[in-house]
C-alpha cells in the first residue's frame, strides 16, 4: 500500500475533515476532568499531544453498558424490541498502538464459533488511526508482549511523526486505503521510509521495563497451585483492572427496569469481584481472593494464547497504574519468570 | 438484523409443582417457525428469561422425542427465579438457546445404562432418561438411581411411580436418613452408600451422574469400586453462565468454555481440570 505524508500541523484539519464528510469521530477528549475517547464536533475538542486515556479504546466497539434488547409491558402483554443495528461509520483519530492493538485480539473472542454481532458490527464501521507514541512511563511494557510504540497492528492507517514534525502516513489495510483515498487532498503522495524507522526507534526506546513473557507463561503452564499466589492477596477485587484494560472483555447480562419498561443490558463485568462465580447455592469455585487475581493472570498469559493464539494483553500498563494497591502485572510476570529460571 | 443474545418468545402451557420451592414449566414457541425447526439434544441447556427481571440458565429436561413442547424444572432461590414463580400459565418467557453439548445418547446403544442423581440434580439426567426411554429397544438394562434430603424434595414423584411399575426400567430411590416419612417405601441412604449396595454391573456400561458435588465427590469412588472407568461416567459442571456462547467469560474453567465444550464431561475430561467448579 503506498504510504503518504501529512503536514506537521494537519491534525486538525484532518478530524475537521472527516467530520465534515458526516463520520462520527472519536479521539481522546475532555470528559469530566479526565481524558477519554469521546465523539468531537471539531478539532478543537481532541486532545492528541497526550499520553493515554484512563480508560482504553475498547469502549468504542464493547461498550460500558448497551441494550441487547428493550422490553415494555405497559400494554399488558410484554413487547420485545431487539436494539437498532446500525452503527454510525465511525473514525478513531490518535489511538495509541496499545489501544489500537486491543481490537484484533477482541476479535478472537466475539468471533469465534459464533459472532457477536453488536461487536462485529460496531467493528466493521470503525476504521482507526494510530498514533505513534513519544512518552512512555515505568508501567508501559508493551515491547515483551509483541507489540511496540510504533506496531501498527489494529490501526487502519497509523500516523508516526517524523523528526522534521510531519507525519508519515503508513496505510495499513483496505480500509486505511479507503479512507487515506477519501482525504487525498491532505496527503502529499509518498513518505520518507528511513526517517519513519529512526522515528520508531526512537519510539521504542522509549519503553524500558522488559519482561521475558514466554518464560513467564512457561512457569504459568504447570504452576496453577503455587504460594506465589497467595502473595497477591492483597488484591480488593475492586475491579479497576478490568475496567481500565483494553482486552478484558467479561460482561453480564441484566436486566434494567424504569416503571414498566426497560432494556436488558450487556455490562462490563470483572473476573475479580467475588461474586463473579457464585453458584447459587451459595459455593464459589473461586473462593479467595488470590483465586480471582490468579484468573486474570492465567487467562490473560495462559489461557487465551492457548486458546486463540494471542496474548490477552498489550502491555499498556493501564492495570497496574490503576490498582489502588499497587499491584504491578509486569511485576507478577517478573516473579513467573524468575520463577521459571530458578 | 439481530443479535446472539435475542431470545425466542415462549409461552407456559403448564405449571408443575414439584416441592415446596421447585417446579416445572412447559412451554410453547409463540413462533410457528420456530416452534417446527426448533431441535436439541438430551444434556443442552438454555437462558431463561423474565422481562424485567433478567436471565437465567437451566437444563432442558424434556426429551428431544418429544415435539411439541420443551419443559424446565428450576429451584426458587433468587432473583430470576422468583421472577418465574411469580409468572402464570399463558405468560411469556424469553428463551435462548439450546447451548453446550450433549450426552452422546448414539454411543450408548447396545449398552447398559446407570442413571444416579441427587436433589433437585434430577433435570437434566431426566430429558437423557426419557430419551433414552422412548428409544427403549436400542439399549440394554436401563438402572436409576434417584434420592433427595427428605422424601418432600424428591422431584417427578409422579414419574418415580411411573418407572416403579415398569419392568423394563429398574428404580432405586432413596431418601437421606431421617428424610423419611412413615410410609416411604423407598431405601433411607445417602446415594453413593445405596448406589454400592444395588451394585449395578459395568460390564458394557455407562452411568451418567448429576447432583450436589458432595455426592459427586463421593459417587464417583463408588462406581470406580463397580468397575466403571473414568471414560464411561458422565456429569454435568454448573459453574456460572450468563451468555451461554463463549463469550462472557464466566463459565470458565483454565481454557474450556464450559457453556460450550460442556456442560456434560466424562470424569476423565473433568480430572484433567483445575478444580474451579
Ligand atoms: C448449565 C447449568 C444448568 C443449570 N440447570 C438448572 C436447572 O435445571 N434447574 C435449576 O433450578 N437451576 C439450574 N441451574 C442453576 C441456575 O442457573 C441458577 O439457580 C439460577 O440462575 C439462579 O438465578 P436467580 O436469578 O434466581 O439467582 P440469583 O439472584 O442470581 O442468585 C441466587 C444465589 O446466588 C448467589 N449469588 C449470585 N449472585 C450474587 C451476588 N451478586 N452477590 C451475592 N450472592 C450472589 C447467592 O447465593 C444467591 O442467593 C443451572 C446452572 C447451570 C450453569
Ligand atoms: S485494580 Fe488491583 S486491587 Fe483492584 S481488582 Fe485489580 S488487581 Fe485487584
Ligand atoms: S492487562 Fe494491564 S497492561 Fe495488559 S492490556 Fe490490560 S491494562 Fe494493559
Ligand atoms: S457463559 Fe459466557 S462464556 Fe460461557
Amino acid at each position: 500500500m503506498e504510504h503518504r505524508t501529512l503536514a506537521g500541523d494537519g491534525l486538525p484539519a484532518l478530524i475537521d475533515e472527516l467530520i465534515k464528510k458526516g463520520m462520527r469521530v472519536i479521539a481522546p477528549t475532555q470528559r469530566n476532568g479526565d481524558l477519554a475517547f469521546g465523539q468531537v464536533s471539531s478539532s478543537a475538542e481532541a486532545v492528541l499531544d497526550y499520553f493515554l486515556c484512563k480508560r482504553s479504546a475498547k469502549e468504542i466497539v464493547f461498550p460500558r453498558t448497551e441494550a441487547i434488547l428493550g422490553f415494555d409491558r405497559s400494554g399488558g402483554e410484554v413487547k420485545v424490541e431487539p436494539p437498532s443495528m446500525q452503527f454510525p461509520e465511525t473514525v478513531v483519530v490518535g489511538a495509541r498502538p496499545c489501544d489500537a492493538a486491543s481490537l484484533p485480539i477482541l476479535d478472537h473472542i466475539f468471533t469465534w464459533d459464533c459472532d457477536d454481532e453488536l461487536f462485529t458490527r460496531r467493528r466493521e464501521a470503525t476504521t482507526v488511526i494510530g498514533l505513534t507514541c513519544t512518552t512512555a512511563d515505568n508501567f508501559c511494557f508493551c515491547t515483551s508482549v509483541g507489540l511496540s510504540p510504533d506496531n501498527t497492528a489494529g490501526s487502519d492507517i497509523l500516523l508516526t511523526q517524523l523528526e522534521d514534525g510531519q507525519f508519515f502516513v503508513e496505510v495499513v489495510t483496505d480500509k486505511g486505503e479507503k479512507l487515506a483515498a477519501e482525504l487525498g487532498e491532505l496527503f502529499r503522495e509518498g513518505g520518507d521510509e528511513s526517517a519513519r524507522q529512526k522515528a520508531g526507534e526512537k519510539a521504542r526506546a522509549l519503553v524500558t521495563r522488559s519482561v521475558d513473557v514466554s518464560k513467564a507463561k512457561g512457569w504459568l503452564d504447570d504452576h496453577f497451585d503455587d504460594e506465589m499466589w497467595e502473595s497477591w492477596m492483597t488484591c480488593l477485587g475492586c475491579g479497576a483492572c478490568t475496567f481500565v484494560c483494553p482486552t478484558c472483555h467479561c460482561f453480564d447480562i441484566v436486566d434494567e427496569v424504569q416503571g414498566l419498561s426497560g432494556h436488558r443490558c450487556k455490562n462490563w463485568d470483572a473476573c475479580t469481584f467475588w461474586h463473579f462465580t457464585v453458584h447459587a447455592s451459595g459455593h464459589n469455585p473461586r473462593d479467595v481472593q488470590y483465586k480471582r487475581y490468579r484468573q486474570r493472570i492465567l487467562h490473560k498469559f495462559r489461557y487465551y494464547k492457548d486458546r486463540f493464539g494471542v496474548t490477552l494483553c498489550t502491555g499498556c500498563g493501564r492495570c497496574s497504574r490503576h490498582c489502588p494497591v499497587g499491584i504491578d502485572i509486569a511485576e507478577v510476570l517478573e516473579t513467573a519468570a524468575g520463577s521459571a529460571a530458578s | 438484523m439481530s443479535h446472539i443474545y435475542m431470545p425466542h418468545q415462549m409461552e407456559i402451557t403448564e405449571i408443575i409443582d414439584e416441592t415446596p420451592d421447585t417446579r416445572t414449566l412447559k412451554l410453547v414457541f409463540k413462533d410457528e417457525g420456530v416452534r417446527e425447526s426448533f431441535s436439541f439434544k438430551a444434556g443442552q441447556f438454555g437462558l431463561f428469561s423474565v422481562y424485567g427481571a433478567g436471565e437465567c440458565t437451566f437444563d432442558i429436561c424434556s426429551s428431544p422425542t418429544w415435539k411439541d413442547h420443551i419443559e424446565c424444572c428450576f429451584r426458587k432461590v433468587g432473583k430470576v427465579t422468583s421472577a418465574l414463580w411469580r409468572l402464570e400459565q399463558g405468560d411469556l418467557v424469553g428463551f435462548r438457546g439450546p447451548y453446550g453439548n450433549w450426552f452422546p445418547v448414539d454411543e450408548f446403544k447396545g449398552k447398559n445404562i446407570v442413571f444416579i442423581a441427587g436433589g433437585i440434580a434430577f433435570p437434566p439426567i431426566r430429558g437423557v432418561l426419557w430419551n433414552c426411554v422412548d428409544l427403549r429397544d436400542q439399549f440394554k438394562d436401563i438402572t436409576i438411581v434417584y434420592g433427595a434430603r427428605t422424601v418432600s424434595d424428591l422431584v417427578y414423584k409422579y414419574e418415580l411411580e411411573e418407572w416403579e411399575k415398569r419392568d423394563d426400567v429398574s428404580l432405586v430411590k432413596t431418601v437421606d436418613p431421617g428424610g423419611e416419612t412413615p410410609d416411604w417405601d423407598g431405601k433411607i441412604g445417602f446415594v453413593p452408600t445405596v448406589l454400592e449396595q444395588a451394585a449395578p454391573s459395568s460390564e458394557n456400561a455407562v452411568a451418567l451422574v448429576c447432583g450436589p458435588p458432595i455426592m459427586i465427590k463421593f459417587t464417583l469412588p463408588v462406581l470406580t469400586k463397580l468397575g466403571f472407568s473414568d471414560d464411561r461416567i458422565y456429569s454435568t459442571l454448573e459453574n456460572r453462565m450468563k451468555c451461554g456462547v463463549g463469550k462472557c467469560g464466566r463459565c470458565n474453567i483454565a481454557d474450556v468454555y464450559v457453556c460450550k465444550e460442556g456442560p456434560v464431561f466424562t470424569a476423565e475430561q473433568m480430572k484433567v481440570l483445575p478444580p474451579e467448579y
